[in-house]
């Protein structure tokens, strides 16, 4: 396939590089918890905060917010703090809040001069609202006093938190498999134009190192669901539409390994990886877009874009996406060049 | 060579299992749920290992059908 040892070296120094960067670099300050989560409308709420790689107590300008609303923002009439990663907010809540719903919903909204802001939405759900309208001092002009801190971290995300890690493994892997399964598909179609073997030894073995790389996607996705989601499977609808993916690709290795006329195998195994590749990209890339999915993505967005995949995680995923690719095609040579010796062994015998 | 790459195998499969047996979930979802990125990547490495102990596995085969036949 390719020449040299240059490469393969970039694949292992590339991957060192993720596994060292992706866990070294921290999270961005965030919110774990909060507690009491429910409180009646016209109480004071003594709100204890869970910081995450947070400084409360060495940060100055320390201040806390309740949002109902871009208009009904509440600020904590004082903050006691306890820790670096623990304080506790006084909050009075109004008798009255302008909401359509019978709950109101606040998300919380920590502020300090070290860590910049925090969000955590949903935090406080606050009923038995007062029906009768009446004045409330809301402070509407907090969001110019919002500290805004540039580090160099990964965002928390909440549910998340430290797996969104698992987005150099587990998102990379996917996209590796595709740059090896597009591989194996110009090789399918050149052994198709040229009947030239090699081509379809390199077809072969990029799709089974593909394939070993989508369940390894599968197998990590899991994992990443059980801690996040809470199942290892649900019926989320691009984890089934991948499975069936993979399925179509294991009927590949079924089909190659049942035929015994070695040109119509190769002839057909070529055709049934054209035919897999122009299956896969529906069932992976647009059904799951056309539906609601846990997935990002869903609804028609793109899934790696905005929030999801800000600058700090680019420059360790596009890293990791080429280093796997390089390091799958590494293995899928070896496969090859084993393929290529036996092909001269059995040669050799049919001549004796 | 044949009992080394036995125990090699043996010791992929089960040295996760030792590190998770002796946990409970908890220590998973301990430290923002660090513990999950460090399954996935010992699962990786395992995938990647299996994969590599069958290629092995043939080019042995390999080398012993040349070996017959010289």
């Amino acid at each position: 396939m390719i020449k040299g040892l240059w490469w393969k070296m970039l694949g292992v120094i590339l991957f060192l590089y993720v596994c060292i960067a992706g866990f070294v670099v921290p999270l961005k300050p965030g919110i774990y918890n909060a507690s009491p989560t429910n409180i009646k409308a016209g109480q004071t709420l003594n709100l204890s905060i869970e910081g995450y790689n947070s400084h409360y107590k060495s940060a100055e300008e320390l201040t806390a917010f309740l949002k109902f609303d871009s208009i009904q923002i509440l600020k904590a009439t004082d903050i006691k703090v306890n820790s670096e990663q623990s304080i506790e907010a006084t909050f009075n809540i109004p008798e009255y809040i302008n909401t359509k719903k019978k709950i109101a919903e606040a998300t919380l909204i920590v502020d300090n001069a070290t860590d910049g802001y925090s969000i955590m939405p949903a935090a406080v759900f606050v009923n038995s609202i007062s029906k009768t309208p009446s004045q409330v001092d809301w402070n509407t002009d907090f969001v110019n006093d919002l500290h805004q801190v540039d580090a160099f971290a990964f965002p928390f995300r909440n549910i998340l938190y430290e797996t969104i890690r698992n987005t150099f493994f587990h998102v990379a892997i996917w996209m590796s498999m595709m740059i090896l399964f597009i591989g194996a598909l110009y090789s399918s179609i050149q052994y198709l134009r040229t009947r030239d073997r090699r081509h379809d030894i390199h077809s072969y073995s990029l799709t089974s190192t593909g394939i070993v790389y989508g369940l390894f996607g599968l197998a990590s996705g899991a994992i990443w669901a059980k801690y996040t989601w809470g199942t290892f499977w649900t019926s989320d609808i691009k984890l089934n539409m991948a499975a069936i993916a993979m399925l179509l690709y294991a009927a590949y290795w079924i089909l190659r390994s049942s035929i015994e006329d070695l040109d119509n195998k190769y002839k057909l195994s070529a055709i049934y990886n054209i035919f897999a590749f122009v299956a896969l990209i529906p069932l992976i890339f647009v059904i799951p877009r056309l539906t609601d999915s846990l997935h990002p993505g869903n609804g028609g967005n793109p899934a790696l874009g905005g929030e999801d995949l800000d600058n700090t995680l680019r420059m360790v995923f596009y890293p990791a996406i080429i280093g796997l690719t390089l390091l799958g095609v590494w293995i899928s040579d070896l496969v090859s060049r084993y393929l290529k010796l036996e092909n001269i062994i059995q040669e050799k015998e049919n001549i004796l | 060579m044949k009992l080394n790459r036995a125990i090699g195998l043996i010791v992929c499969l089960v040295y996760p299992y030792l590190i998770f047996a002796q946990s409970n979930v908890d220590f998973i979802r301990s430290t923002g749920k660090i513990y999950s990125v460090v399954a996935v990547v010992c699962l990786l490495f395992l995938f990647l290992a299996v994969y590599l102990y069958r290629l092995d596995r043939k080019i042995s085969d390999l080398e012993k059908k040349i070996k017959n036949e010289s």
